[in-house]
């Protein structure tokens, strides 16, 4: 990885360590629960993948009836003169979709929905002389096509704004695992032995100075007990019975109380 | 007797226009063409027919691309007959390109109010419905323009008096137009092979009313049947009506007051022809099987209204021919033609498509 | 991420296809042609004659400049003749749809959403 030496730029302090510590646990936190994002998504997402399969496999039949149902209409009518004016009387959609939202894990996925306007169509006259029964039913068998296609398009849709949020989840759990957590884990560590330095460096300049006090606490000892033992020789042992004299007197008294 | 002198005028249409129906598609050719794999099969079972026109179609042609080269035939055959024709036989086929006209007008029309390019409207035009002045139709740029000094130019002007002045072009729908047009022609036409002092009496004038009434009973039952649950009222229902026909005119005056199936079925039941139909196609069960209720476009067994019509209209074409001397035999052997073209069309499709299950919805009658 | 704004206003489909699909597209409704002074179709429709530039600019439009358009159809065989284009093309909205025609059956192994999904699943 990348991030094997790298670190970052604090000062070694205990605060920064703590500071660092739950910058970690806090990164920790964040992958685990982004993976849990990203698989659920990987799950939703292959589910689309299915169906958009499926749908399409089935778009590819629901096509093919639809245009033999206008094959139907061309065999009524007779004439090719029909789909040029069918072109020409087209003014406003009657089939029209909405969108819809889902939400997946935090992602608002478009569904489209279809439907179709109130008022009649811009076709109802068209073939009145002959040929209007296959007209209508071509325009029903064509709307439940498009009601097909309408949903497919929302499946397509939502794979392809999946697939985005996929790829940026996956790429924030990616680097929060390859190269937050790592830097952050370095730079524990890096404050760590920066701070054991620094203990044992206090550890030893201590034990230094305890060393020369010792020394010097040592000197003096070797000073006053020549002193001592040239002046009152007897004088401590004797302070040393009455101590313990005391003690025993006071067991005595507790007892009397209880 | 009528037919003593025909001959002498029409005799050579009439020959060869029995020589065109001879080279008809016959069932056995059907059956083999539904045999077909691809549309190269379908080609080349066409070819002793339609040879030539379909020889510069590249392999595999688009199924609208053959439709187009059977017309072309269609055409061509035509325009040598009509430069051939004389006399009332020549009137007689100018009234069989007027409904072409009117459904090229209606196009020209629609194309004008959106500001088309003009010359792919031409292109789209039926070929038999071309008129000398029709792409000057183009020139107009609005509408009342177009009907002031265009339209009235047209064929087909007589249809627009008196039914539709320039206010209702942009304001009526299309269809409606259409529509009128198409009966006001119905009628002329009608008025015409019954008046003319050449086929009055004639089996021309026997037939073609015939043939005509049919068309007009059809049209009369098609346009109630298609216009229930739109805005066609039904006073303006009762305006596209034909006033000739077997319906007329207590049929249709019964058709302008239906509701719904039933209300048309009640009209139909005093033909016994239209009744059958109605039987047939699954319409008489109040309603049961209704007109939008067949959905899906496959597997259809029974047979649709228009189908029927279809299939009776070729079987009076068909049985035109058993007739001589007389005109009728032209207007059937365009009919039949035409079906013909929708046959191969639609075996072509189903073939593209792989829809064989259906293949068979094709109307022969040889 | 698309905002939620992005797509409010969305609610048009478009279709760049050949005659057939158009029409029958048109039939269930779909057709919308804007209010005239800068007439706007929502639909193309393609033939031989068509220039590829055509396509492409309809491409444009109703994929870049056009805020009201939810779902964008075309079919497959003209989307292969803007392939660079459509494979370039990862916006969410419009939704970009492929779909068959009559004379050409749909191919799942040209689809570029569907070669993504493929790729994805790890095929």
């Amino acid at each position: 990885m990348s991030g094997a030496e790298a670190r970052e730029a604090v000062f070694p302090t205990r605060q920064v360590l703590g500071q660092m510590k739950s910058k970690l646990k806090g990164a920790q936190t964040g992958h685990d629960l982004l993976k849990r994002k990203s698989e659920a998504l990987t799950k939703r997402f292959r589910e689309i993948t299915r169906r958009i399969d499926e749908a399409k496999r089935k778009m590819g039949r629901v096509m093919q009836i639809a245009a033999f149902s206008l094959a139907e209409v061309t065999y009524a009518v007779g004439s090719g003169a029909l789909t040029y004016q069918i072109q020409e009387s087209a003014k406003s959609a009657k089939f029209r979709v909405r969108t819809k939202q889902e939400n997946v894990s935090g992602v608002m996925l478009p569904a489209f929905e279809a439907f179709q306007t109130e008022g009649g169509s811009d076709f109802q006259l068209t073939g009145l002389g002959k040929g209007g029964q296959q007209v209508a039913r071509c325009r029903e068998t064509y709307a439940r096509a498009v009601e097909t296609l309408v949903e497919l398009a929302s499946l397509q849709t939502a794979f392809v704004i999946l697939d985005e949020v996929i790829k940026v989840v996956n790429r924030r759990v990616n680097a929060i695992e390859h190269v937050i957590i790592p830097r952050t884990e370095n730079t524990i560590k890096y404050i760590n032995s920066e701070l054991d330095e620094l203990d044992r460096e206090e550890f030893y300049r201590l034990k230094k100075v305890s060393g020369k006090k010792e020394r010097d606490a040592a000197a003096a000892e070797v000073e006053r007990e020549a002193k001592k033992s040239n002046a009152q020789g007897d004088f401590e042992s004797q302070m040393e019975d009455e101590e313990s004299k005391d003690l025993l007197a006071d067991e005595g008294e507790e007892d009397v109380i209880f | 007797m009528e037919g003593m002198f025909y001959n002498v005028n029409f005799g050579f249409i009439e020959g060869i226009v029995r020589g065109y129906r001879n080279t008809l598609l016959t069932g056995q050719n059907y059956n083999n063409l539904t045999q077909c794999e691809t549309i190269d099969d379908v080609k080349l079972q066409l070819g002793p027919a339609y040879g030539d026109f379909l020889s510069a179609l590249p392999p595999n042609p688009s199924t609208s691309a053959l439709a187009d080269k059977t017309t072309e035939k269609l055409v061509s055959e035509f325009r040598y007959l009509q430069a051939n024709a004389v006399g009332s036989l020549s009137k007689f086929m100018e009234y069989l390109t007027y409904g072409y006209m009117i459904d090229n007008v209606a196009l020209l029309i629609t194309g004008t109010l959106h500001e088309r390019d003009t010359r792919e409207l031409l292109e789209r035009c039926h070929p038999l419905g071309t008129f000398e002045t029709m792409p000057v139709l183009c020139v107009a740029t609005n509408i009342e323009e177009l009907y002031n000094s265009v339209l009235i130019e047209t064929p087909l002007a007589p249809y627009f008096k008196g039914s539709l002045s320039h206010h209702d072009l942009d304001e009526l729908n299309i269809e409606i137009i259409r529509n009128t047009l198409y009966k006001n022609y119905l009628e002329d036409f009608y008025q015409w092979v019954n008046n003319h002092p050449d086929m009055a009496g004639t089996p021309t004038a026997e037939v073609m009313s015939e043939v005509l009434e049919f068309e007009a009973d059809r049209r009369s039952i098609n346009i109630t049947l298609n216009s229930f649950g739109t805005e066609l009222s039904k006073a303006e229902r009762q305006k596209l009506y034909p006033s000739f026909g077997k319906l007329y005119p207590e049929g249709t005056l019964m058709l302008s007051r239906a509701d719904d199936l039933e209300g048309v079925r009640i009209v139909v039941d005093m033909v016994s022809d239209y009744k059958s139909f109605f039987d047939q196609a699954g319409l008489s069960q109040g309603g049961g099987g209704g007109v939008g209720n067949m959905s899906g476009g496959t597997g259809q067994e029974t047979k649709s209204l228009e189908d029927m019509f279809y299939q009776k209209e070729m079987e009076i074409s068909k049985m035109a021919f058993t007739h001589q001397f007389t005109h009728a035999v032209v207007y059937a052997w365009v009919k039949l033609r035409e079906q013909e073209i929708r046959n191969i069309t639609w075996i072509a499709e189903c073939i593209a498509q792989n829809q064989k299950e259906r293949i068979g919805n094709y109307i022969s009658v040889f | 991420m698309a905002q939620p704004t992005a797509y409010k206003d969305r609610q048009f489909l478009a279709v760049i296809g050949d005659e057939d699909s158009v029409t029958g597209l048109l039939l269930a409704g779909v057709g919308h042609v804007t209010s005239p002074p800068d007439a706007q179709k929502n639909f193309l429709v393609v033939d031989q004659k068509t220039e590829t530039s055509a396509i492409e600019q309809a491409f444009d439009l109703y994929t870049s400049q056009r805020k009201d358009i939810a779902i964008l159809l075309i079919n497959q065989h003209i989307a292969e003749r803007i392939r660079h284009r459509v494979d370039a093309y990862t916006q969410a909205f419009p939704s970009l749809l492929e779909i068959p025609s009559k004379d050409h059956p749909y191919d799942p192994e040209k689809d570029s959403v569907l070669k993504r999904v493929r790729r994805l699943a790890g095929e």
